[in-house]
């Protein structure tokens, strides 16, 4: 790669990076690509000359959150992880990028399409590591037999309220370092097959 | 590290990968029986059924999001 490949390489990084910040702290709906080109001190048609629309560089950050988000999911695959590992792992990577999975979550059904369709992308992925666990933990009666679809998403109904009402739940501090271990905890017994949790 | 070419997962291992082969650019997932990679029709009908077996999305919605993913993906960009 030549120096001004390099560059490049750079500077879109560097947009993607602030542009998560910005999106994070103004909403996914509302921020400006000229707030995001001050933040990053290039000049707006920078920001374009690197995504052409908006929308581009929505989707963009929204990948590049999927990826970090699931990084730790990825991480478990060889290891031999139990359900509250994978529950653990979920909630250490959301708990990374808070303020934005709460706006994504929240703003999801106002969003482009394409955006909306990374969103469910990167639910795919989580819940690709999880549903291996939990067949293996249900096969082993370690957990309820249920239909995997409703534990994913009582799981993600159960964390997404606590975080979409911050402001009720821990408005000074993070949801998730607040009340994370309280909630798997919750959940495991919810799922678990009596005499397993200890 | 590997991304299979068809759905975008990540390879880490050798058994990620269609019959265990790391020069192959798809992963276990995406390969028929015989090593082969799936068609556009086969991965999409399979994407489709996973979202709706993982997340109990309605089957058009999730056709639509499966769609959506694909086109993004390496073999599927237009």
């Amino acid at each position: 790669m030549n120096k001004r490949q390099e560059q490049k390489v750079k500077t879109r990084k560097l947009i993607i990076d602030i542009a998560l910040n910005q999106f994070a702290k103004d909403g996914l709906v509302t921020t400006r690509t000229s707030d995001i080109a001050a933040s990053a001190n290039l000049s707006h048609g920078a920001v374009f000359a690197h995504f052409p629309t908006r929308e581009a560089l929505l989707n963009e950050v929204i990948e590049e959150f999927g990826m970090r988000v699931t990084k730790h999911l990825h991480e478990l695959v060889e290891e031999n992880v139990s359900m509250q590992g994978i529950l653990e792992a979920h909630l250490k990577g959301i708990e990374e990028y808070e303020e934005f999975y709460t706006r994504l979550i929240s703003e999801a059904s106002i969003l482009p399409e394409s955006a909306r369709n990374t969103l469910i992308g990167i639910q795919s992925a989580i819940s690709f590591h999880m549903l291996e666990v939990a067949e293996s933990e249900m096969k082993s009666s370690k957990l309820i037999k249920m239909p995997f679809n409703l534990m994913f998403n009582t799981w993600n109904g159960l964390i997404n309220y606590y975080l979409m009402n911050k402001d009720l739940f821990a408005p000074r501090e993070s949801v998730i370092s607040r009340y994370g271990q309280q909630l798997v905890n919750h959940f495991m017994n919810l799922i678990s097959i009596r005499g397993e949790v200890k | 590290m590997k991304m299979c070419i068809a759905c975008g997962m990540p390879m880490k291992t050798k058994d990620d990968f269609a019959m265990r082969d790391e020069s192959k650019d798809y992963c276990k997932y995406c390969a028929r029986p015989d090593g082969t990679m799936q068609s556009y029709e086969e991965k999409l009908e399979g994407m489709t059924d996973f979202i709706i077996r993982t997340q109990g999305l309605d089957e058009e919605a999730a056709r639509n999001a499966a769609k959506g993913m694909m086109m993004k993906l390496p073999a599927w960009k237009e």
